[in-house]
């Protein structure tokens, strides 16, 4: 059975821990500022307001979840959690609120400022609860493979710049074909699902963008728990 | 008496290199078991595969009767408490945070905060910020953590190689005063005095093998010359036999009134390891 109180003992010691870690708390703000200077430079296309959005999925949910497990890394405190009675669900589970309690602030604001208006916010809160679970899988994910948060924030940078940059993906690939096959990535699909929401789509017409996205947490959750283990015996 | 850690024939590859050949020990419960060794003799080695973190080549290992892959369990992790080297502290949190969070793990109420601070002799530093304390420090709040929740099993390996001789006894006496209280204690030290004063047995590890494992006392006699020295009040240092030539001869120098000290020629720990191993501990 999962302990609520493991869980949010170790929600509460991030929180105080990641107040404490300006080197990783001030990565706040960029997405937050971006979409300020959107808000006032009036940019409106989908795919601009989405780039923003990715960016802020990434900076958050990715950047700070892999700096927050490569830290325990780095210390020696995740090897002590490991030996702890807290099971893997209840560690990775109370490292993760956190980081998805500051992903849903700081997208949310981010996409007000920038001006992004949506047709139907219900359809597009459930997307974005849906792409926080997959960024903080890959945040997640590429701690356990970092030793350090140095190390950690480099790796992230590839990932920042295929989900952040990525969001132009549908604009190139009448040039590059090859490009079709990350039409399936989950940014792509948020973008998707957005646009049709934005043409008076209901739920019945999302499902499938959605279901891409459930997918690939699936599978991030799946080989996270897998390699989350094999780190426990060295 | 039950056994609570039972090891057969344990063996540890590291690639070519053998950390642990065949090592055959048990540890009972409620006792203090000490496993002695210079750096590099397995001593980690062997902490790591009973706690669950290290995977044995080949051999058995048991902790509370269940093989040491079932120590996985939320069950069996909240029976025992582990120091080693790579037990790491929130640096950013005060000694009582880091605390109320492992309390919290393992469902301890936070008033036994300042109770095992006592034992460590930190309870008047309890909000200071981990990251501002010495090596020594941040060594006790480790071992604070690791009795937490009063474990009925503790690994603990070197626990005081970074503490001055003062804190090493006050943890000293913490630890008689939990292993009373039936807490089994398996320890790994490189200070033989230590484990003289500590452990009910001990085993001497050398080149991923025990070498010897018996009680300090039974050890010191079995490597004892059977003499006594006899310290005369003109400073001369006397060496007698034992039996009866050395106990005539003493009984001489007492009637004399010429005996200032005797003292039985036992061999330290130490003396006994290089003895066996040809190795000092370094």
């Amino acid at each position: 059975m999962i302990s609520m109180k493991r869980m949010n003992a170790i929600l509460m010691k991030d929180f105080k821990d990641f107040s404490r870690n300006l080197y990783v708390s001030t990565v706040l703000i960029l997405p937050i500022g971006l979409g300020i200077m959107y808000g006032r430079a009036g940019i409106d296309s989908i795919e601009s307001h989405f780039m923003l959005i990715n960016l802020a999925f990434v900076m958050v949910a990715t950047f700070i979840q892999s700096c927050l497990i490569a830290e325990e890394k780095e210390k020696n405190t995740l090897r002590s959690l490991m030996l702890s009675p807290a099971s893997t669900v209840e560690i990775l589970g109370g490292k993760s609120l956190l980081t998805f309690i500051l992903t849903m602030f700081v997208v949310v604001v981010t996409a007000y400022f920038s001006g992004y208006n949506p047709a139907n916010i219900g359809i597009i809160m459930i997307a974005f609860i849906l792409s926080s679970f997959f960024y903080i899988a890959l945040g997640t994910l590429l701690g356990l493979f970092s030793k350090s948060v140095m190390e950690a924030s480099v790796i992230v940078l590839p990932v920042v710049t295929v989900f952040s940059l990525g969001s132009f993906l549908p604009t190139l690939i009448e040039q590059y074909p090859i490009l079709k096959i990350g039409m399936y990535l989950p940014n792509i699909q948020l973008i998707e699902l957005a646009a049709k929401v934005e043409a008076g789509g209901g739920f019945g017409n999302v499902i499938l963008e959605l279901f891409i996205i459930l997918v690939w947490v699936i599978v991030l959750f799946l080989v996270t728990r897998i390699i989350y283990r094999k780190k426990m015996v060295d | 008496m039950e056994n609570i850690i039972e090891v057969k024939q344990l063996a540890k590859l590291f690639g070519n290199q053998s950390a642990l050949e065949s090592v055959d020990f048990h540890v009972k419960k409620g006792e203090v078991f000490g496993f002695l060794g210079p750096s590099g003799s397995g001593k980690t080695t062997t902490i790591k595969i009973l706690t669950g973190q290290l995977i044995a080549t080949s051999g058995t290992a048991k902790v509370f009767g269940e093989p040491v892959s079932q120590l996985k369990k939320s069950k069996y992790r909240s029976r025992f408490g582990v120091l080693t080297d790579n037990s790491g502290l929130y640096e950013r949190l005060s000694i009582r945070d880091n605390l109320k969070l492992y309390c919290d793990l393992y469902n301890v109420p936070h008033s036994e905060i300042n109770e095992v601070l006592d034992v460590v002799n930190l309870k008047e530093d309890q909000t200071k910020r981990v990251s501002a304390l010495s090596k020594g420090m941040t060594q006790r709040v480790i071992l604070a953590r690791a009795l937490i929740h009063k474990p009925e099993l503790l690994f603990l390996d070197e626990p005081t190689s970074a503490l001055d001789p003062g804190n090493s006894l006050h943890i000293h006496e913490g630890l008689r005063a939990l292993n009373k209280k039936g807490t089994t204690i398996f320890l790994t030290t490189h200070d033989m005095q230590e484990a003289e004063l500590l452990c009910d047995r001990i085993a001497f590890l050398d080149r991923g093998m025990i070498q010897l494992l018996d009680t300090p006392k039974k050890l010191k006699r079995r490597f004892s010359d059977s003499t006594i020295t006899v310290e005369l009040v003109t400073e001369e240092k006397v060496k007698l036999p034992a039996g009866k030539e050395g106990a005539n001869r003493l009984f001489d120098y007492m009637n004399s009134n010429q005996v200032m000290t005797v003292h039985s020629n036992e061999p330290t720990l130490g003396e006994i390891f290089v003895k066996v191993t040809g190795r000092e501990l370094d």
